[in-house]
């Protein structure tokens, strides 16, 4: 479905951030309220729910045994993927994924794989025969804005609570999957001609152009993403990386305070 | 259905492995009315399994040939999560769930008023996120409950429920187990009202006796979970309220 982006929607936008508003009361660089939960769903080795405003995703956690890649015989594998199916928001239609799912899953991906949180040599089971593959799934289900970075909580939270079902593989008993970083993601878009943290739908639908930061431990730049189409200044990069570096930490704490 | 009957699915004291009794239906929980994105929504937890849904419409038919002039067309989804079960299931449509999806799509049309709403369509969107056997019950139920959350017109409330054999004694409510080994498995789509069935679907072995104590069970579970879906859209229009009825 095409989106109609109403030119009075953009206006509003403008004249709010003209006096350094939002249209839905916020701060600049406010985020709306975050519920994370975590072990919440049967059959998944590990999952987390994320409730940011009024946006909701799953994420859940599978294991695989598999054959390594030839090039790589001692490593195990890592996969990311988000769907962006038809009950998250009347825009989303059926159909093979769309460039929007699979530019989310890949950012996330990415977050996650460049942190080196996760050893791949320990995901070896028999070198050239066996490794484990390790696969997160996103499923959104309500898309309310800022999905990019409340599929980057959940991701990492299913997977820092993930358990490798060593026992239904025959490889030993049950252990909970090393993972020994937390890295989030910070997602910046221009809303009224400047930059807002964590845009809801409407600030999305008439804002520009975005920018997705995930940082790790000690605000270490792990994935960056600039998405739609607009143009940003170093100065003005600057400024939300400082804004990224605080507000990344805080998501981290509140990843870490789920674990088991 | 397996048909391993080697394996045992009976105590001695005649309960089911998780201790129900052969009438006894699984825990049900309903909330309505959870996705702020959707014009309605559900979300049931049955024993293990967890379906939402989310209802969008009525909305403009497209593309236009599957308008149909007198009536609004529902376009029902049945999805897998691919962390929903025990291996994980590749993204995407298959056989079974596009099965799922049409027969359900059927099952609604038969209770939502459709001539209303001539030339619209009414999306159904039905994502299992655990699934533990009776999915497509689970998201008959949760397809109701958010139909009605969304304000559309139905004649009657609809009602998945199941009932199977195992171990030759009919059971309401297969689990994982009982499903995998069992005999036979009948789900159906209740109306709770008229006692109406508006989804059939069976396999395996049944008598006619047996098939008869299936109905029995399947209708007494039905009004069970009707008045859940009932609680759970009163608390819904208390909570729109400000928690006044």
């Amino acid at each position: 479905m095409v989106e109609l982006v109403p030119s009075l929607l953009r206006q509003e936008l403008a004249a709010l951030a003209a006096n350094d508003q939002r249209i839905d009361g916020r701060g600049r660089w406010d985020s709306r309220d975050i519920t994370l939960e975590t072990d919440c769903l049967y059959n998944a080795e590990g999952s987390a729910k994320v409730t940011w405003g009024d946006t909701i995703i799953y994420a859940g956690v599978k294991f695989e045994i598999r054959t390594p890649w030839p090039d790589r015989p001692a490593q195990g594998s890592l996969m990311c993927g988000a769907e962006l199916r038809p009950v998250a928001g009347r825009k989303y239609e059926p159909g093979p994924p769309s460039p929007q799912s699979i530019e989310l899953g890949r950012v996330v991906d990415r977050g996650i794989r460049e942190s080196g949180c996760i050893d791949m040599d320990s995901l070896c089971i028999i070198p050239g025969e066996k490794v484990l593959g390790v696969m997160i799934d996103i499923h959104v289900l309500s898309d309310k804005g800022n999905i990019f970075d409340a599929c980057a909580l959940g991701a990492i939270a299913a997977l820092r609570t993930a358990v490798v079902p060593a026992e239904r593989f025959d490889i030993g008993e049950d252990y909970p999957l090393a993972v020994s970083m937390t890295p989030t993601m910070c997602s910046f878009t221009r809303v009224g001609g400047r930059y807002v943290l964590d845009a809801n739908d409407e600030e999305e639908l008439g804002g520009d152009e975005r920018i997705h930061i995930t940082l790790g431990d000690e605000g270490h730049l792990h994935s960056l993403q600039k998405g739609l189409k607009g143009t940003f200044t170093p100065a003005e990069f600057d400024e939300i990386l400082g804004v990224a570096q605080q507000r990344c930490a805080e998501l981290a704490n509140l990843v870490n305070s789920k674990e088991a | 259905m397996g048909g391993y009957g080697d394996v045992k699915l009976l105590r001695e004291d005649g309960l089911r492995l998780d201790g129900r009794k052969v009438d006894e239906m699984r825990e049900v929980e309903i909330e309505a009315g959870i996705l702020p994105a959707a014009d309605g929504s559900a979300w049931v937890k049955h024993g293990l399994n967890v379906a939402v849904c989310a209802v969008y419409g009525p909305m403009e038919a497209h593309p236009r040939k599957i308008q149909r002039q007198d009536r609004a067309v529902i376009d029902v989804r049945y999805n897998m999560a691919p962390f929903s079960t025990s291996d994980r299931i590749r993204p995407g449509y298959n056989r079974r769930s596009r099965e799922i999806s049409k027969v359900t799509a059927e099952a609604l049309e038969s209770v939502v008023l459709v001539e209303r709403f001539p030339r619209s369509k009414i999306r159904v969107e039905i994502e299992i996120l655990a699934a533990e056997a009776g999915t497509r019950c689970v998201g008959i139920t949760a397809a109701a409950v958010a139909l009605a959350d969304a304000g559309i017109p139905m004649r009657d409330m609809i009602v998945g429920v199941a009932s199977g054999k195992i171990e030759d004694t009919v059971v309401l409510d297969l689990d994982k187990a009982e499903d995998n080994y069992g005999q036979a498995d009948l789900p159906m789509g209740i109306l709770p009202t008229t006692g109406e069935i508006a989804f059939l679907q069976m396999d395996g072995d049944l008598s006619v006796d047996e098939y008869n104590t299936c109905m029995e069970y399947n209708l007494k579970a039905a009004r069970e979970i009707h008045e859940l879906m009932v609680d759970a859209l009163k608390r819904r229009y208390m909570e729109k309220n400000g928690g006044e009825a």
